[in-house]
């Protein structure tokens, strides 16, 4: 081996030997045309590099739509650099000094891994690898039976390699492993009788019930919170996410120390129940009206998308027919211009041809201003609906929030009244025993005690404005967003079908200039 | 109606009103000799002539009366009388005609229900249509009165000829046999129905959804046609409502059909009933519940049948009682129909598909004739045949559809259209390369015709091929690439080396292009699936048109010129940018390289190699199949099912084979099972050499072992016996002792296993009887037996 290694360099992969390698794959003349061109490396799918004595992976960053990709046979010793790779189903790094698994991760596409004869002695750093089908690792270092559990994750693996490794000498290594992966077809190229899989289930019954139990309960966590963050989302769509329930109330009383000292006065607690209780009902009544409106403003969107929709539809089949027809009358005339022996004859048909084509780039072109036309009346009654959606809601949830601010002021006039008498108590030394040390020294004065009171009430305030401010510019930021989106997409098509149009008609006319025309006479 | 109060006054007046009848009947003779002559039309059906058969062969039953019968007979007599009083302006009853003996039997007794062997007759259209094809009409001898004789079922089956009351009664014990609730009905029917004459209906096969109607001639004896037909109820056999069939034609008619005029009487093999309803409106309103019966007058009084006025029907039994001998009464009233005295109708398999009178069958239909006939008669396999005609008196042949059964080329049916000579041919699944249908003039090649094919059984989903001249389109069906359409164009035969008698394939056609539809497919985009592709030979062009995008009105474009490549040297070919004009919707074109224009080129020029390869595999396929069908045509041959006995000739000696075997070898184990010698010989070793003395020793040996056996027998019976005794009375002191103290369910359980234990001593002392009354018996068989044998015989017999 190291004999080997004097004679032949080590190598990194070089921008060189990627071209070399890429040109050498076609085949006779079109490896002359490949030459001759240049060959885009986006365009290449497929790439050999076995047996090149390579060192490290470097220079496939531009080979982004590889989906096959051979390392085999090279000294390689870190999976490295293949982080652009995306589309790759293919990957065989066999035959090279790799001793950990790493780098895979954006390989999220990945059907067949080969690691075949390297020296790795832990399966891990795989998560990504949801698709795996093909997995040979024989011939490493692993040497605990237990790895094998790992590979539970792939739902799709129905081909395992691990032939050669040091836990294969264990004797319970098939049975251990085909009961841990019932689903696997073939193990070390060999296929997994039934029989043999019914013996191994039973074998591992119990020790493969309780993964099965912590797996099912994983993901029945995992569902349960994607189904709540789902929710959330919705909620947010809607503006009104955390309004169902005292969410917002905690808030207005997270922060504020004075409230807290002052719910040990006497009737406060009382008080401030009631507070809670009408407080979280405005809000949930602003939920569920936050809800119904998104749902009018998502039937609205849709209503506009479909009959936006069948407008295009229409024209499409329109713009189809008108070319089809020029198409159909036109099949043959640019081979009976050439065949035309007199040249007066093809010179009139030309000109009649190219009359028609002008004709038709004029059909097309007015058909195309009147759709536009016709859209952007569409998106005009769009834009206006979404305006006055938006700013009834706007309005309807201004009201709400001054409900809850009536409700706060309510309650601050109640708690400055109680704070006042028992000012005047703590005057007179008729004060709770009870009361800690920092609500008494509230009670030195008038001021401090309603200065602490203000402060609470102007917290409270401000969170509220802040809530409602949140959710106007939220609405706001959408009804932009969603006209802006219609007008947009109403712009980008109409310069596309201008496009088009321009192309086909040129296309047509080149084809009439190229075309062989009899010799005018002399 | 009236109560009649004095039997001898009754007697008077029925004298006198049979005198009266009498006397109307000899009118009414005239009046029908008239009719008669007027009525027979002309009929090809060869007179038969029914006094000629012979009866001798026939049961006793058919013969003689039984003593119920003759009783029953004698009801019908009263109730005859009685209707006749009652009702003196109707025709008389049909209610006992004489029978091919002589002997008159009661209608209800001539209907036998029957169930036939076979899957076609458990429902009412194969009974009807099995009845209207094995029969052959005969008119009624007079048109307006039901016939003087009605003759057995079987007597009609086996000469395979009736009139309408044959017909019916027939049907009816097939119906009745299959479990529906039917009745043979006497009654009126327009002169159509009544002759079979269908000239004026449209064939059912032709029958489209206008009808034209052409009213009938006017018949001087319209309502005056006695005819008989069957009347099926609803309720049994989940009929949803109740119908008449025509046994004539098969066909079902609704109740309400105007060409039903009236019925006098219905009867089923349990029962007759009268018809008290007014037909002034033919049977459009009557009212089809026997057991109401103020409409419909009962013969025999019934219990199943529910009543729906109680107390009518306690009047009318009164009054039937007064009209009856007293003595009689209680026995009448509960007189149950006597069973039928005809024979079990039996249809052999071979009848039963023969069907049709000499296996053929012709049916007028307006404009058209139906032939048909029993599968295997004809040698080419034809079951039936319609010629339609444009005129009414069939001679100007306009098509000839043709059906066939059980032919080994699959063919079902055949359609010539005499005026165009196109010929359509229908094939069943299974013939030669999935053909389904052949459309042609001309068995000629490359003449125009039209293949269709049973693509689910063609590896390239083919499902139809248009041909003519220079033209060939095929259709396709679920195809992996998603093509659906090709057409290719022909060009004229380079007409050099044209050596005569060479086949046409051996100098296929030049094709000039080829053109192919695909469907999308989703998985590619839009702008590299073709949707269109033109291969235009001659001129070296490969025209590629590609689906539409979702967004676009123009298709992507793709147009080959292979022209330039042949200029270069050798086989280099190399792609230059003149080769291939693009046009690519909505983008800027030339931004595919040339490498995979070049690539793509060289596909379609390995495909189009391909393609037309197969083109002339096609026209090759065609050739073959006009060659094979010329073969099948020319000799016939039909399939056998390896279940026909009869037929097929191979597959019934191997039954036959196979049942010898199986009896030979029951046989031997009988005679095995009985050898009772055998082990006695062995112990005396020598068997071929025996002295007299050996011989009667083993012969002994033999009885006395036998006579062990016996006893032994009977002593195990006995001991059985013995010990059911003992414990039967081990558990009767048990009860006695503890009776006291036993609770209802202890009792109860005792007494199950008393009566239980009783039943097994019964049984033993009965085998131990049998055993100790058959032993001497047995013994002396098995010496008789032994004394016959021939290995002890020769040693016993010879001193």
């Amino acid at each position: 081996m190291s004999q080997l290694y004097n004679i032949i360099e080590p190598n990194v992969i070089s921008e060189e030997m990627v071209q070399k390698a890429v040109e050498e794959q076609s085949q006779d003349e079109a490896q002359q045309l490949a030459k001759r061109e240049g060959i885009n490396f986006k365009d290449v799918t497929e790439l050999q590099l076995s047996f090149r004595n390579i060192l490290q992976i470097d220079n496939l960053w531009q080979f982004e739509n590889l989906t096959k990709l051979q390392l085999d046979n090279n000294i390689i010793e870190k999976i490295e650099a293949l982080e652009s790779l995306v589309h790759l189903l293919w990957l065989d790094l066999s035959f090279n000094n790799i001793e950990v698994i790493e780098g895979l991760d954006t390989l999220v596409k990945l059907q067949d891994l080969s690691l075949y004869n390297n020296r790795i002695s832990k399966i891990e750093h795989m998560d990504a690898l949801q698709d795996l089908q093909i997995f040979s690792i024989g011939k490493n270092n692993l040497a605990i039976l237990e790895d094998v559990i790992y590979l539970r994750r792939f739902k799709n693996l129905r081909t395992l390699n691990l032939a050669g490794n040091p836990l294969c000498d264990n004797e319970q290594y098939a049975p251990f492993t085909v009961a841990h992966l019932p689903e696997l077809v073939y193990l070390d190229f060999k296929l997994v009788s039934d029989t043999m899989r019914e013996a191994a289930i039973l074998k591992y019954q119990y020790s493969t019930e309780p993964l099965k139990q912590v797996e099912a309960q994983a993901l029945a966590q995992l569902e349960e919170k994607q189904a709540k963050q789902n929710e959330l989302e919705y909620h947010k769509t809607a503006f009104v996410e955390y309004l169902n329930g005292s969410f917002l109330f905690e808030s207005m009383y997270g922060e504020d120390a004075e409230a807290a000292k002052l719910a040990y006065l006497p009737g406060v607690d009382d008080l401030l129940q009631a507070y809670r209780k009408e407080f979280v009902s405005v809000c949930e009544n602003l939920f569920n009206y936050g809800l119904k409106q998104h749902e009018k403003r998502e039937a609205e969107v849709s209503d506009f998308y479909e009959s936006l929709h069948e407008a295009l539809t229409a024209n499409q089949e329109q713009g189809r027919k008108i070319i089809l027809e020029f198409e159909n009358r036109n099949k043959r005339t640019l081979d009976e211009i050439q065949n035309v022996s007199s040249y007066d004859i093809a010179e009139s048909k030309l000109a009649e041809y190219n009359e028609d084509i002008l004709q038709l780039s004029e059909t097309l072109m007015t058909l195309e201003m009147q759709t536009a036309d016709q859209l952007e009346e569409l998106i005009k009654d769009f834009e206006r609906n979404i305006a006055v959606l938006v700013s009834t809601f706007i309005e309807n949830v201004q009201g709400m929030m001054a409900q809850c601010r009536d409700l706060e002021n309510r309650h601050h006039e109640k708690l400055l009244e109680i704070s006042i008498n028992t000012l005047e108590k703590s005057i007179k030394n008729e004060l709770d025993k009870d009361l800690p040390d920092d609500v008494r020294m509230l009670f030195v004065d008038e001021t401090t005690v309603v200065n602490a009171v203000n402060a609470s009430h102007d917290m409270h305030l401000l969170k509220i404005d802040s809530r409602e401010g949140d959710i106007l510019s939220n609405a706001r930021r959408w009804q932009a967003s969603v006209t802006e989106k219609a007008l947009q997409n109403e712009i980008d098509r109409n310069r596309n079908r201008v496009k088009e149009i321009i192309q086909y008609i040129d296309h047509l006319q080149e084809e009439l200039e190229n075309t062989e025309t009899p010799e005018p006479p002399e | 109606m009236e109560v009649l109060k004095e039997n001898e006054e009754e007697e008077q007046r029925e004298e006198e009103e049979l005198k009266a009848l009498k006397i109307s009947d000899k009118q009414h003779d005239v009046e029908r000799k008239l009719s008669v002559d007027q009525a027979c039309t002309p009929n090809d059906v060869p007179d038969f002539d029914w006094s000629s058969i012979d009866t001798s062969q026939l049961p006793s039953s058919y013969k003689t009366n039984s003593p119920k019968e003759k009783k029953l007979l004698c009801i019908a007599d009263n109730f005859l009388q009685q209707y006749a009083h009652l009702c003196p302006d109707r025709e008389p009853l049909l209610l006992h005609p004489i029978n091919e003996c002589g002997v008159e039997k009661f209608v209800s007794t001539t209907v036998r229900p029957t169930l036939l062997p076979y899957t076609e007759l458990f429902h009412w259209e194969g009974c009807a249509s099995f009845v209207s094809d094995y029969l052959t009409m005969e008119p009624l001898k007079s048109p307006i009165a039901p016939p003087s004789s009605l003759y057995s079922p079987t007597t009609i089956l086996k000469y395979q000829r009736g009139n309408c009351f044959d017909f019916s009664v027939l049907l009816c014990s097939m119906l009745i046999g299959a479990g529906y609730d039917a009745y043979c009905v006497n009654g009126y029917a327009t002169h159509n129905l009544c002759t079979m004459d269908e000239t004026l209906e449209v064939c059912p096969l032709l029958r489209k959804p206008q009808k034209e109607t052409e009213k009938p001639k006017r018949d001087p004896l319209h309502g005056l046609r006695v005819h008989a037909w069957v009347l099926v109820l609803s309720g049994k056999r989940e009929v949803p409502e109740t119908f008449f069939i025509n046994p004539f034609t098969g066909n079902s008619h609704s109740t309400t059909d105007e060409q039903f005029l009236g019925i006098e009487s219905v009867w089923n093999h349990r029962n007759y009933w009268v018809n008290m309803q007014d037909c002034w409106n033919g049977c459009k309103d009557l009212i089809f519940d026997l057991g109401d019966s103020i409409r419909w007058e009962f013969m025999l009084l019934e219990t199943d049948k529910p009543h729906l006025l109680f107390l009518d029907v306690k009047e009318e039994e009164e009054l039937f009682d007064r009209d009856m001998d007293n003595a009689e009464k209680e026995e009448d009233r509960r007189f149950d129909m006597p069973p039928s005295w005809v024979a079990p109708i039996q249809i052999s398999p071979r009848e039963f598909e023969t069907r049709t009178p000499q296996g053929r069958k012709v049916i007028l239909y307006k404009k058209a004739k139906l032939e048909k006939w029993a599968p295997y008669l004809n040698r080419n396999g034809l079951v039936q045949r319609l010629t339609v005609y444009a005129d009414s008196h069939y001679t100007k042949v306009v098509e000839v559809r043709e059906w066939f059964k059980n032919r080994e080329d699959k063919l079902e049916m055949r359609e010539v259209n005499k005026q165009t000579q196109l010929t359509t041919e229908h094939f069943h699944p299974g013939h030669l390369l999935g053909l389904k249908a052949h459309i042609y003039t001309s068995m000629e090649p490359e003449t125009e015709r039209t293949m269709e094919f049973y693509n689910e059984a063609r590896v390239d989903g083919l499902q139809k091929r248009v041909e003519n001249a220079n033209e060939m389109t095929e259709y396709f069906v679920g195809r992996d690439d998603f093509l659906y359409f090709r057409h290719v164009e022909f060009g004229k035969r380079v007409k050099k080396i044209h050596i005569a008698g060479t086949r046409t394939d051996i100098n296929p056609r030049p094709i000039v292009q080829i053109k192919e539809c695909f469907h999308r497919n989703v998985e590619k985009p839009a702008d590299e699936d073709v949707a269109e592709r033109v291969f235009l030979t001659t001129e070296e062009r490969i025209n590629l048109t590609y689906h539409l995008n979702d967004k676009y009105i123009t298709a992507s474009k793709k147009n080959f010129l292979k022209g330039a490549e042949s200029d270069r040297k050798g086989n280099e070919i190399i792609m230059t940018p003149e080769m291939c004009t693009t046009y690519q919707a909505g983008s800027s074109e030339t931004d595919k390289k040339q490498l995979h224009l070049y690539k793509l080129l060289q596909k379609l020029t390995e495909e189009e190699k391909q393609l037309k390869h197969e083109v002339w595999e096609s026209a090759a396929e065609v050739l073959e199949i006009l060659k094979t069908r010329e073969d099948e045509a020319a000799d016939i041959k039909l399939t056998v099912s390896i279940y026909d006995k009869e037929r097929n000739e191979e597959r019934r000696q191997e039954y036959e084979a196979m049942d010898n075997l199986m009896e030979d070898d029951l046989l031997g184990q009988e005679g095995q099972d009985l050898d009772y010698l055998a082990p006695f010989l062995i112990q005396t070793g020598n068997i071929e050499k025996m002295s007299k003395g050996q011989a009667l020793c083993i012969k002994d040996n033999c009885l006395t072992d036998f006579k062990h056996r016996l006893t032994h027998k009977a002593n195990i019976i006995q001991a059985h016996l013995q010990k059911e005794v003992e414990e039967l009375q081990k558990k009767d002191q048990w009860y006695q002792e503890n009776q006291n103290e036993l609770s209802t369910e202890d009792e109860a359980d005792f007494l199950a296993y008393c009566s239980e234990t009783m039943f097994r001593i019964r049984v033993l002392a009965l085998r131990l009887k049998r055993e100790k009354q058959m032993a001497p018996q047995k013994y002396l068989a098995l010496e008789e037996k032994l004394r016959k044998d021939p290995r002890l015989n020769m040693y016993l017999s010879h001193p």
